[in-house]
C-alpha cells in the first residue's frame, strides 16, 4: 500500500466519523493546550528571572574577596557560590598587587578590576539639594567594563569626576522643605559640580569633615542593581579619601584591595575561572552559579508543569483508545472485507494506527493553537494588570511574560501524535490480527 | 491431480470447537475443481460448503489435509502470503454484498486497488470500466443505501474483478435477492465464466445448476454423489413433513 494512499484512506475514514473524532480530539486539545501553556509559563518565568538578573549584573563578572583565614566559609546560594578551598589551617590570602597578576594569568580572564568603598562618605550636595548614597572607587577608566547601562553623558572616568547611579540621580531632596511645600524638581546633574561630604572621627570622638568637589560626567540608567545607589569615582580618588579617613597610607602590596571584579571572556568559562580562583585560596563568587541554580530550578518547574499537562493528555489517550476500540467493533466486517480483497495484517495495522495518530495530530494542532493563544491572552491580561499596579505604587512594572518557543509547539505536536499512536496500538493490533472469516461473519 | 484442475483438496478437514463440542465442518474432503469451470457447491445448511469456500479463498485455514490452488498449497502459507494470494488470485462475492456504506459504488469498486498500489487515476478509470461492465455506469456515485439489492451485488461483482482474478468465489450470491435480480446475477457470473475465469458458487438455489459445468454435492463435510444427495434431501423433506404433521 502506497504511503499517499494510506494517508488519504486514514483521513477519509476520520472524515466519516467527524463527530466522534472531534469529541475525542477535544480531550487531546485540552491536554496539549495544558502542556503548551504550562511549559510556556515556566519558560517565561525562567526567561524573566534570568533576564532581570542579567540586567542587574553582567554574567561574565566574578566577585573576588580576600580570604581572611577564618576557616572554610560557605557563602552565596543557588548551587555554588563562594567556597573556600583547601584543607588544614586556612591561610590569609589578601588581594594584593601580586594576586591581581596571578588572577590575570588564568586562561579565560579578560580583565581584573580592583574596587573599593569609600568608608567615610556622608551626604552629597547640589545647591540646596541633598542626596545619600555610597561612593565606590574603581580601578578602571571606563565604567562600561561593568556593563552598567548609561542614561546620559559618558562612562569615562577621570580624576575629580564621577558617574552617578540612576537611583541617586532621581532622589535629591531639599532638607529645608516644609510640610505642604511642593518638592523641587530633580536636577539635571550632567557636567555639574556636586559636593561630597566625608566624615571621620578622631580617637577622642571629634568629628572631622572634608568636602570634595566632583564633576558629574555620566548618569546611569536605573537598573535595579547595586549601581543604582552608588557614585563611581577613580580608584586613586577613593584611595586618597580612605587614607584621609584612616590617617595612614594603604599598602596595596600587603593589605591588597577590598574586592576584585574579574571579567571572564565568556559566560561559558565563568564557573571554571571562579573555581580556579577559589583553588588559589581567594573567595570568588559569580552570579553565573546562581543563574545555574535558577535554571535548574526552572527546568524542574517545566517538567512538573509539563507533567500536569501530560496527565490531561493521558486521559485523552484513554479516550482515543476507547474510540478506536469502538470503531474496530463497528467496522469488524469492513476489516474482514479489507483482508478479503488483499489487505495484509500490516496494512490494517497501519490504517488503524494512522487513524489513532491522526486524532492525536488533529487534537495536537488544536491544542498548540489554543495553548499559544492562551499564552498570548495571559500576557496581555498580566501586562495590563501589572502596569496598572505599578502605576499605583509608582515603581517599574514587574516583568511577566509567557514565552512559547517554536520547539515547544513542534514538540507538543509530535508528542500528541505519539500519544495517539500509542493509544491506538492495542486496538490496531486487535484489528490486524482478526481472522478474516470471523470478521466477515461478525454481526 | 488432474492437470486441468485449478483446485485440488486432499483429506481436507475443518473442526470447529463449539464450547465443549467439536463440530466437523469438513471431514476429509477430496475434491478437484477444473480450471475454467463454473462449479456450484450444493448442500444443506451445515454441510460445510461455506467453510470450504472460505478455505479455498484463503480466508480460513483447514485443521487438516491439503488444499492446492494453481499448484500452490494454501495450508503452508503464512498470513502475509495468504493476503497476497487473495489480492492476486481471488475475487470474492458475498451473500450480504459487504460494501462499505460510506463509499460510493465507484469508491467501493476501487477500494481493493488501494492495497495493490494502483495509482489514483488508474483506479478511477478501471472502476468506471468495471461498473459499466456490470451495467451500473450511471450509478457510480450512488452510495450502497441508494442502490437495490441486485445493484449492490453487481457492484460487489465489479469489485471482485478489479484484480482480474482467475478464480471467482461466490457465497450464496443470490441469497438476499429477489428472483429476477438473482437470475441476472447468475447470468453475470456465467458471463465471467465464459470469459475464461473459474467460478465457484456456493448455493442453495437449484436454478444455478443451469449455468454450472460442474456440481459438487456436500453432506456433513463430505463430497457425495448426486443420487446420495437427492436421497438425503428427500429424507430430510420427509422428516420435516412428519414433524409438521406430528
Amino acid at each position: 500500500m502506497r504511503f499517499s494512499d494510506l494517508v488519504s484512506l486514514i483521513f477519509s475514514n476520520l472524515n466519516r466519523r467527524k463527530g466522534r473524532v472531534a469529541l475525542t480530539a477535544v480531550g487531546v486539545i485540552i491536554g496539549t493546550a495544558a502542556v503548551v501553556l504550562l511549559v510556556s509559563l515556566a519558560i517565561g518565568l525562567q526567561r524573566n528571572a534570568t533576564q532581570s538578573f542579567g540586567s542587574i549584573t553582567d554574567l561574565t563578572l566574578i566577585n573576588v574577596y580576600p580570604n581572611y583565614g577564618e576557616g572554610p566559609i560557605m557563602m552565596g546560594g543557588g548551587g555554588g557560590g563562594m567556597v573556600m578551598e583547601g584543607g588544614g589551617m586556612p591561610q590569609q590570602k589578601m588581594l594584593t598587587t601580586q594576586a591581581i597578576e596571578e588572577i590575570t594569568a588564568i586562561p579565560g580572564v579578560a580583565s581584573v578590576i580592583p574596587r573599593e568603598y569609600v568608608q567615610y562618605s556622608g551626604s552629597m550636595q547640589y545647591g540646596r539639594l541633598e542626596a545619600y548614597g555610597g561612593i565606590m572607587g574603581v580601578g578602571v577608566s571606563d565604567l562600561a567594563e561593568f556593563g552598567y547601562p548609561l542614561e546620559a553623558g559618558t562612562t569615562q572616568l577621570e580624576k575629580g569626576t564621577a558617574v552617578i547611579g540612576g537611583w541617586i540621580a532621581k532622589n535629591w531632596m531639599d532638607p529645608k522643605l516644609r510640610p505642604g511645600q511642593e518638592p523641587p524638581p530633580q536636577p539635571d546633574l550632567l557636567n555639574q559640580q556636586i559636593k561630597v561630604n566625608l566624615i571621620r572621627w578622631t580617637q577622642d570622638g571629634q568629628e572631622v569633615r572634608k568636602t570634595i568637589n566632583l564633576r558629574i560626567v555620566g548618569v546611569l540608567q536605573e537598573a535595579r542593581s547595586e549601581a543604582d545607589s552608588f557614585l563611581f569615582v577613580r580608584l586613586e580618588d577613593s584611595t586618597a579619601w580612605n587614607e584621609w579617613g584612616r590617617g595612614k597610607r594603604i599598602n596595596r602590596y600587603k593589605e591588597g584591595y577590598e574586592q576584585l571584579i574579574v571579567k571572564a571572556e565568556d559566560t561559558d568559562v565563568v564557573l571554571d575561572v571562579a573555581e580556579q580562583i577559589n583553588n588559589m585560596g581567594y573567595m570568588a563568587s559569580t552570579p553565573q552559579s546562581f543563574v545555574q541554580g535558577v535554571n535548574s530550578f526552572f527546568t524542574v518547574l517545566q517538567v512538573i508543569f509539563g507533567g500536569v499537562g501530560a496527565i490531561a493528555l493521558l486521559v485523552a489517550a484513554i479516550g482515543i483508545a476507547n474510540t478506536m476500540t469502538m470503531a474496530i467493533l463497528e467496522r469488524t466486517r469492513e476489516i474482514g472485507l479489507m483482508k478479503a480483497v488483499g489487505a495484509t495484517n500490516r496494512d490494517v495495522l497501519s490504517i488503524f494506527l494512522g487513524e489513532a495518530a491522526g486524532i492525536g495530530l488533529l487534537g495536537g494542532l488544536g491544542g498548540v493553537l489554543v495553548g499559544w493563544l492562551g499564552g498570548q491572552v495571559l500576557n496581555v491580561v498580566a501586562a495590563t494588570y501589572l502596569t496598572s499596579q505599578a502605576a499605583q505604587s509608582g515603581g517599574m512594572p514587574t516583568n511577566f511574560g509567557v514565552y512559547t518557543p517554536l520547539w515547544l509547539l513542534g514538540f507538543a505536536l509530535v508528542f500528541s501524535t505519539l500519544v495517539g499512536l500509542l493509544s491506538g496500538l492495542y486496538p490496531a493490533l486487535r484489528a490486524a490480527t482478526l481472522v478474516p472469516v470471523t470478521a466477515l461473519k461478525y454481526e | 491431480m488432474n492437470t486441468a484442475s485449478l483446485i485440488c483438496t486432499q483429506g481436507l478437514t475443518k473442526i470447529f470447537q463449539m464450547g465443549r463440542q467439536q463440530v466437523r465442518a469438513l471431514d476429509g474432503l477430496d475434491l478437484e475443481i477444473p480450471a475454467n469451470s463454473f462449479t456450484t457447491i450444493m448442500g444443506p445448511s451445515g454441510s460445510g460448503k461455506s467453510t470450504l469456500l472460505y478455505i479455498l479463498g484463503g480466508l480460513d485455514r483447514p485443521t487438516g489435509g491439503s488444499v492446492k490452488v494453481d499448484g500452490v498449497g494454501l495450508e503452508k502459507m503464512d498470513e502475509n502470503d495468504l493476503a497476497i494470494y487473495r489480492r492476486n488470485k481471488v475475487g470474492f462475492v458475498f451473500q450480504s454484498f459487504n460494501l462499505v456504506t460510506s463509499m460510493t459504488a465507484l469508491e467501493n469498486v476501487a477500494f481493493p486497488m488501494r492495497f495493490m498500489g494502483t495509482p489514483g487515476r488508474k483506479r478511477h478509470d478501471l472502476a468506471q470500466k468495471l461498473l459499466a461492465q456490470v451495467g451500473l455506469e450511471k450509478r457510480a456515485h450512488h452510495r450502497p443505501t441508494e442502490l437495490s439489492g441486485g445493484q449492490q451485488q453487481r457492484v460487489a461483482i465489479a469489485r471482485a474483478l478489479v484484480n482480474n482474478p482467475p478464480l471467482i468465489l461466490a457465497d450464496e450470491p443470490t441469497g438476499n435477492l429477489d428472483t429476477s435480480s438473482g437470475m441476472s446475477i447468475m447470468q453475470l457470473l456465467s458471463e465471467l465464466h465464459n470469459a475464461g475465469r473459474t467460478v465457484v458458487v456456493v448455493t442453495h438455489d437449484p436454478r444455478m445448476l443451469r449455468f454450472a459445468t460442474h456440481v459438487v454435492y456436500l453432506l456433513d463435510g463430505k463430497s457425495v454423489s448426486e443420487a446420495e444427495y437427492r436421497a438425503a434431501s428427500e429424507m430430510q423433506t420427509f422428516e420435516s413433513h412428519e414433524e409438521i404433521s406430528a
